[in-house]
């Protein structure tokens, strides 16, 4: 069984610490909610994960079954086993989609799949996730709609068969049944004992996979690691009681905002 | 596909009948340097040019009501070569050329839309790499209505490799209802590679359309963390990238076995 191990994990991006000692542990057959509110370290934590150049790791460890794997190139973990489905996946023109696919199988085995099986899978793969086979042949996301490059991310995860599978925002973009189809994959996987880490702001996905754990992110941290009720909790009632219960102020994301809004005298704030 | 051969007029002057259709074939190393092929009235047709030459000088005219599609593959040592289309009343001038020329090149090709509906649309695809250095001049003058131009210029530059697209747009007084379309895109790999992209419009009538884009840079991070994220190697990531960028060069070859040498140089350089 494979184990991602996180601890005390801090990374920043362009200077600025986003992860402020994440601690988190995933076992594989496990599927944990990743919550929190927008700009506290969600998506910068599935990024870190798969080694994202934009994000610098400046203290803590990341294992997967206990080797380390911030030593290794993006392509290393992928091969590992890790995977992660991306909330704005690239559109890569010129790239054709099935190329692509096979280049990614063959990537991972050790022998180069044979056209006619690896057109067998594809077939399988696009009729389960409900695709027009001719996405396959187009290029890499480019002219998708917003679903159809997120049914792609999970084709992609169906022909990779990782050990543990992130998805960010894997919903969003979605319409009621394609999310009831990505809901069904994402089952089919799990019974297969792949560990999710899912991130999403709805409650319907959730309601759909069942995840076994809910995780809390705020202000770069895991704030909460408990039993997926908290999903309900944060669903009905928002972050609130985090900060009633637990004493934890949410801090406001920084954005570089003018600090001249609406209601405030723009004169004066220009010239205070 | 059986291919015909061009009609010898002379030593420089070879042609294509009227209303003749289908596919021709035009190997420049048995004849001049200098050549001139008439591409005769309402003819339809698709020209594999083979074994461009340095010091290649071609000239095409091209008839009334005429449909050309050139495909020509440029390999080994060129150090010039000039290309030049006088296009007819409504005719079409379309050219499709893979460059994996080594070495210094400059290169002149222009094309004149000499009567009302003439079109031009051209398509380059160029790889400069090992310190070669490479200049296209893509050039369209306007010089009636309703003549419509598109220049498409891509390229890689990696390894010391330089790469110039330059060329005018040229729309004369006079020109109206004509659309003239630049776009020079350079995929730049290395700092001690450099490319350079000038595409210029010259525009002196008003009811016209116009445009010109240039984009120089490397890669795209972002694409290369997407196709890692899925087991594919950095190098194997900017290849694949790379073929996405000069392969659709391809469309314009209806020859399987050029289209295989073409797809052998990509993926050889790259």
């Amino acid at each position: 069984m494979s184990t991602l191990v996180i601890k005390n994990l801090h990374a920043e991006v362009d200077g600025k610490e986003i992860l402020r000692g994440i601690d988190l542990t995933i076992n594989e057959g496990e599927t944990v909610a990743v919550l929190g509110p927008n700009g506290h370290g969600k998506s910068t934590l599935l990024n870190v994960i798969m080694g994202h150049p934009k994000y610098i790791v400046t203290e803590g460890t990341i294992t997967l079954d206990g080797q380390d794997i911030l030593s290794l190139t993006t392509d290393q973990r992928a091969k590992l086993g890790l995977f992660l489905g991306m909330q704005n996946p690239s559109e890569i023109p010129g790239v054709i989609n099935s190329d692509f696919l096979r280049a990614a199988v063959n990537a991972k085995s050790e022998k180069p799949i044979s056209t006619y099986q690896f057109y067998k899978v594809l077939d399988k793969a696009t009729k389960e996730l409900k695709m027009p086979f001719d996405l396959a042949t187009r290029s890499l996301n480019e002219g998708f709609s917003g679903g159809e490059k997120k049914r792609n991310e999970i084709l992609q995860l169906m022909l990779l068969e990782p050990k543990i599978a992130m998805l960010d925002e894997i919903d969003s973009g979605l319409d009621v049944d394609a999310i009831q189809v990505v809901a069904d994959v994402i089952k089919e996987e799990q019974a297969k004992g792949i560990g999710f880490l899912v991130i999403s702001h709805y409650a319907r996905l959730f309601d759909l996979i069942q995840p076994t754990r809910a995780v809390v992110i705020v202000n770069g941290k895991v704030v909460i690691d408990g039993d997926p009720s908290y999903i309900k909790r944060i669903d009905q009632t928002g972050y609130e009681f985090i900060k009633t219960e637990l004493g934890i102020e949410i801090s406001k994301p920084d954005n570089n905002m003018n600090t001249v809004s609406i209601g405030s005298c723009a004169v004066k704030d220009a010239i205070k | 596909m059986e291919r015909l051969a061009l009609t010898k007029l002379n030593n420089k002057e070879y042609m294509i009948p009227e209303r003749a259709s289908g596919s021709f074939v035009f190997d420049l190393a048995t004849a001049n340097d200098e050549v001139l092929i008439r591409i005769n009235n309402s003819s339809n047709v698709d020209l594999l040019l083979l074994n461009l030459k340095d010091g290649n000088n071609i000239q095409f005219e091209v008839a009334d009501n005429v449909y050309l599609n050139v495909a020509t593959l440029g390999k080994n040592d060129i150090k010039t070569f000039k290309i030049t289309a006088n296009v007819g009343y409504k005719s079409t001038f379309s050219a499709y050329f893979a460059d994996f020329i080594h070495g210094k090149v400059k290169s002149d090709i222009t094309i004149n839309l000499n009567k009302e509906g003439g079109t031009c649309n051209w398509h380059l695809a160029s790889l400069s790499m090992n310190k070669d250095n490479k200049e296209f001049d893509v050039s369209a003058y306007h010089n009636a209505i309703n003549t419509y131009a598109q220049l498409d210029n891509y390229g890689v530059c990696r390894d010391e490799g330089k790469l110039t697209f330059s060329g005018i747009c040229k729309i004369i007084n006079g020109s109206h209802g004509s659309k003239a379309h630049q776009n020079a895109k350079i995929m730049v790999f290395d700092e001690l590679s450099n490319g350079v992209a000038k595409p210029i419009l010259k525009i002196d009538e008003n009811d016209i359309e116009a445009s010109h884009a240039a984009i120089v840079g490397k890669i795209n991070d972002e694409h290369i963390f997407y196709l890692t994220s899925r087991g594919l190697s950095e190098e194997e990531a900017k290849r694949i990238i790379t073929l996405g960028y000069l392969k659709p060069i391809l469309k314009g070859f209806s020859d399987d076995n050029m289209v295989q040498e073409i797809e052998n140089l990509i993926e050889g350089e790259m």
